[in-house]
């Protein structure tokens, strides 16, 4: 790392919009294409102050601030346009959190990392719709959120069990949401509102290490009374109950089936977790080899990368794929339990509750999309870590139904604050190869607003704001208390006003079930 | 009387796999040979991580667990023999039960020292009966002398009021098996508090009618939560003695003291007391004969292979009984825990039904890493990997993070990847460490800054 002072580093710097900041090359060492970040007022605050920090005396090594992260991820080959980070970007393995960044696939240089994509691989959001209102819900929250709490499997009376072997395990890495439709979790409807209908095709499970295979695996089996299974059984899941607080742009809302204030959806958070983990291992270890053998150069070890046309960079991408496809199962599984919940609460079916999926984001991905670069179209290994495609209307690989809106981005919130839903522009498809912000970040590395976070208030917090609260261990509260995030107002606004995505509703929760 | 599978103990090994046979195999008959009319099972469990879970314990009758598995039977009684040639086992009420598959889970039992043969006042804690009689001898005691530094010496220590305590541990520090000595002095002052917890509901832990006899499985986890531990000296304030690096040599009939017996320390110390509480670890429980013996290990533990199959066919061993005589994660290691029990209960449980359906049975991702959640002076305490260095001999470093009364955080690294870590206290840091430990990421970059207590790293590894 260059080391310099807070003031010379910001020559390299330029801010080009009210939104926008350009990061020059030389900034950092090598940097074949610039960088660019947004942000408001608030939000380049909390980024420069990073920076800021970073440059004091002594503080060389350990954890690179984001905008830093940001200028190595510009100096990888291959990689066209822009080294982008979106409004939510702090610091990550290798690449930043909130981090863009496009190579070319017919260029023979270009890398794929996984750093790139995350270690929770296809970690991603779902929303479903409901034609309840808070009339409806309001009296029967906490009976709702204790049944949620029942179906969903976290916590005290777990319900799930899961009757999933290893050969059951192979066919889902291999099929996604097809394996879920097979078995009878989900509405065929369903894949048509997720990216990629639910299934990467390139999915080659025999690509996936015993290791991960067994970390994948339920390793043990849960009971209950009420015997109700699901396939998968993770901690790490969230589902939020929403209410719908605001709306922005009332055509495209309804386009999405969402009508009116106070209108109830639901919203699933879950990832591959260890699964995904130990893909995104296993490949690292074998792409260090590959990076001494075709003298691969990265100005940070995290960036270990492969050339997309190699040997380990083609095993990287069949077996992401696969651990894509476990996320996707994984929502189904807790799309079908929500709905189980709902239904057994309201005592109807579930497509009476008009429970369809709004749509299915994946945040942490990297996939082979054709875009414009210099008026051009090219072929490119688009990596979204921490970021959510957000394509713009007409696009071929979006569902019919959003053809004329554009995509529904999801944006997830915290526990206390708001979540919305974008749509994917133009403007966007141009400047960020599509992508968009993801939800709120970290405020900053530095952890001193968490530190006093005192746990009762929190929940006092809560309380007052009208949520109720389930958790399955005090601590995840403390985890996503809205303090220690970048607020997601501000990440969502800079995301509206510089462009690259589009306002649409505002969800405000009324309650949270985590596992 | 014939089941398909049979299962011997009603601890929380063999309840773990007579359900997850319930499950697996729902048309198949199995048994549940339970020493106890009360039997175990777990509750509230919770998933801390992708190995680490919560769990409490709770005991029902015999009835109501029969009752919501139809395939399953449970029978109080007591193992005698088993004949693996004809597949038949006999028990103390005389019934021969034939079985396909047979899994033994009938636990373990305290190592009492030697003495405790010619003393009353010696008493081991392993079942809710040897508690009940602690609990009553307790109350009239004024000075209580326990033995042992695992985790119910620990919990005693913590809990016992009204009474004077020599705790005495082999080890130079206390509560030496779950941890380092860092962290024996981070919970030290606790000793000397006044357990301040709220005043438990209930004085007994038995919910059942009394004339239940409650034999064979051992307690669970928190089993002293809803205790009161009262000896007969409200006047004294908390007070430990600690006595380091000793053994009970020998135990003496007191004459025309206010203490019945004395203990005698290896360091010549002697200690006049009401009772001694024995608690230096547990021996495996096999009071019935065999047909054909099962290879053993050097402690007596049936030894089992990957597959918890024991040497021979058809028989299986789970929990405390058994050892694991297979090769070993080397983030893994074997400790007579719940958290183990259970996990094995429902592992063998698996297997069986992979051996008979000619399935292949992957090993539970739970045995390539240790991990164990337990509460220590009203601590959250959860241990991770080679916690203690285990296995690595003096070849590793630590890392540490400690704040008094609040957190004690350790990481154990081996070339600047972790191998282990202890957290105390409400640290958020377990999923991230656990992936660390699994996924052996090279921490070297980021130097002491991993612990840091100004950088928030929960997500920097997602």
């Amino acid at each position: 790392m260059v080391v310099r002072q807070y003031q010379q580093e910001l020559e390299y710097l330029e801010k080009i919009s009210s939104y926008c900041w350009r990061i020059k090359k030389g900034f950092q060492p090598n940097m074949r294409v610039e960088g660019v970040f947004y942000v408001n007022q608030t939000l380049e605050k909390l980024m420069l102050d990073e920076l800021r920090n970073a440059c004091r005396p002594g503080m060389v090594g350990g954890f690179l601030p984001g905008v830093k992260q940001i200028a190595n991820v510009a100096a990888l080959p291959g990689i066209v346009g822009k080294s982008v980070g979106l409004p939510d970007v702090h610091s990550g393995y290798g690449f930043a959190i909130g981090n863009m960044a496009a190579f070319d696939v017919n260029d023979p240089e270009s890398i794929v990392s996984p750093g790139g994509v995350g270690f929770d691989i296809n970690c991603g959001v779902r929303l479903l719709r409901t034609n309840l209102y808070e009339s409806d819900v309001l009296p029967v929250k906490e009976q709702l959120a204790q049944s949620l709490f029942d179906h969903i499997p976290v916590g005290v009376g777990s319900k799930g069990i899961i009757p999933m072997n290893a050969r059951d395990l192979e066919e889902a890495l291999e099929m996604g949401m097809d394996w879920s439709l097979r078995e009878g979790y989900i509405w065929a409807e369903d894949k048509e509102h997720c990216e990629e209908y639910g299934r990467m095709l390139n999915a080659d499970p025999a690509k996936v290490s015993m290791r991960a295979k067994k970390r994948g695996l339920p390793q043990v089996i849960f009971f209950s009374k009420k015997s109700f299974y699901c396939p998968f059984l993770f901690h790490g899941i969230k589902v939020y109950i929403y209410e719908l607080d605001e709306i922005y742009d009332k055509w495209a809302a309804c386009k999405m089936g969402i009508e009116e204030k106070g209108q109830i959806c639901v919203m699933i958070h879950s990832g591959s977790r260890g699964f995904g983990h130990q893909v995104a291992t296993d490949a690292l270890v074998q792409m260090e080899k590959a990076m001494k053998r075709d003298n691969i150069e990265t100005n940070d070890r995290q960036l270990a990368c492969a050339r997309i046309s190699s040997v380990e960079g083609q095993d990287y991408l069949k077996s992401m794929a696969a651990a894509a496809n476990f996320a996707w199962v994984n929502r189904s599984s807790m799309t079908f339990l929500s709905r189980q919940a709902f239904a057994k609460q309201f005592n109807m079916a579930p497509d009476d509750l008009d429970m369809h999926v709004i749509y299915d984001v994946s945040h942490n991905i990297a996939k082979v999309e054709e875009h414009l670069v210099d008026g051009k179209p090219k072929t490119l290994l688009v990596h979204r870590k921490g970021s959510t495609r957000a394509f713009p209307p007409h696009h071929p690989l979006i569902p019919v139904d959003y053809q004329l809106t554009g995509q529904p981005v999801l944006i997830g919130g915290t526990m206390g604050t708001c979540s919305y839903v974008l749509t994917g522009t133009e403007q966007g498809m141009f400047e960020t190869f599509g992508s968009t912000c993801h939800g709120a970040g970290r405020a900053l590395s530095r952890a001193k607003s968490r530190r006093n976070i005192d746990y009762t208030d929190v929940l006092q917090k809560l309380e007052y704001m009208g949520i109720s609260i389930r958790v399955a261990s005090p601590k995840l509260v403390m985890e996503e208390a809205p303090e220690s995030y970048k607020n997601v107002t501000d990440v969502v606004n800079t995301c509206h006003a510089a462009g690259i995505s589009k306002k649409c509703i505002k969800l405000r929760p009324i309650a949270v079930i985590k596992g | 009387m014939e089941a398909f599978f049979v299962i011997v103990g009603g601890g929380i090994a063999g309840v773990s796999c007579a359900e997850t046979l319930a499950f697996l195999e729902p048309d198949r008959s199995i048994i549940l040979l339970s020493e106890s009319a009360l039997i175990k099972t777990v509750v509230n469990l919770h998933a801390i991580t992708r190995t680490l879970q919560d769990f409490d314990i709770q005991e029902v009758g015999i009835q109501d667990f029969s009752s919501k598995h139809i395939n399953l039977k449970v029978i109080h009684d007591v193992l005698t023999h088993i004949n693996d040639t004809t597949k038949q086992v006999q028990t103390q009420g005389g019934l021969n039960i034939k079985y396909t598959y047979l899994c033994i889970c009938t636990g373990a039992e305290p190592k009492l020292i030697p003495q405790a043969k010619h003393f009353e006042e010696i008493v081991g804690i392993r079942d809710t009966d040897s508690v009940d009689t602690f609990i009553q001898r307790i109350s009239k005691a004024k000075t209580v002398v326990i033995v042992g530094n695992g985790g119910i010496a620990t919990e005693l220590v913590f809990k016992i009021k009204n009474a004077e305590i020599h705790w005495s541990i082999k080890d130079k520090h206390m509560s030496a098996t779950f941890v380092d000595p860092g962290a024996a002095e981070f919970f030290q002052p606790c000793l000397y508090v006044k357990d301040v917890s709220a005043p438990p509901v209930t004085k007994r832990m038995r919910v059942q009618e009394e004339e239940y006899r409650k034999r064979g499985a051992a307690l669970g986890p928190d089993w002293y939560k809803n205790l009161i531990i009262s000896g007969a000296n409200a006047d004294i304030p908390k007070s430990v003695n600690l006595h380091y690096e000793t053994e009970i040599k020998d135990v003496k009939r007191l004459e025309r003291s206010e203490f019945p017996i004395e203990a005698i320390l290896s360091n010549d110390e002697k200690i006049p007391c009401d009772l001694i509480v024995s608690a230096t670890g547990v021996l495996p429980r096999k009071s019935f004969t065999t047909e054909n013996t099962f290879d053993l290990s050097g402690d007596g533990d049936i030894q089992v292979n990957e597959f918890m199959q024991t040497s021979v066919p058809f028989i299986y061993a789970a929990g405390d009984v058994c050892n694991c005589n297979w090769k070993l994660a080397k983030h893994w290691f074997q400790m007579k825990l719940w958290t183990q029990a259970r996990q094995m209960g429902s592992y063998a449980a698996k297997s069986m039904v992979g051996h008979l359906n000619n399935e292949e049975v992957l090993q539970d991702f739970c045995f390539e890493m240790f991990a164990h959640s337990t509460r220590l002076f009203n601590f959250k305490v959860i241990l991770l990997g080679l916690f203690n260095g285990q296995k690595l001999g003096r070849n590793y470093e630590m890392l540490l993070r400690m704040t008094k009364g609040v957190e004690y955080v350790k990481f154990v690294l081996e070339d600047n990847k972790l191998q282990g870590a202890v957290l105390i206290g409400e640290t958020d840091l377990e999923e991230m460490a656990e992936n660390l430990i699994l996924n052996q990421i090279d921490l070297s970059p980021y130097g002491d800054d991993i612990l840091n207590p100004d950088i928030d790293i929960e997500d920097y590894f997602d």
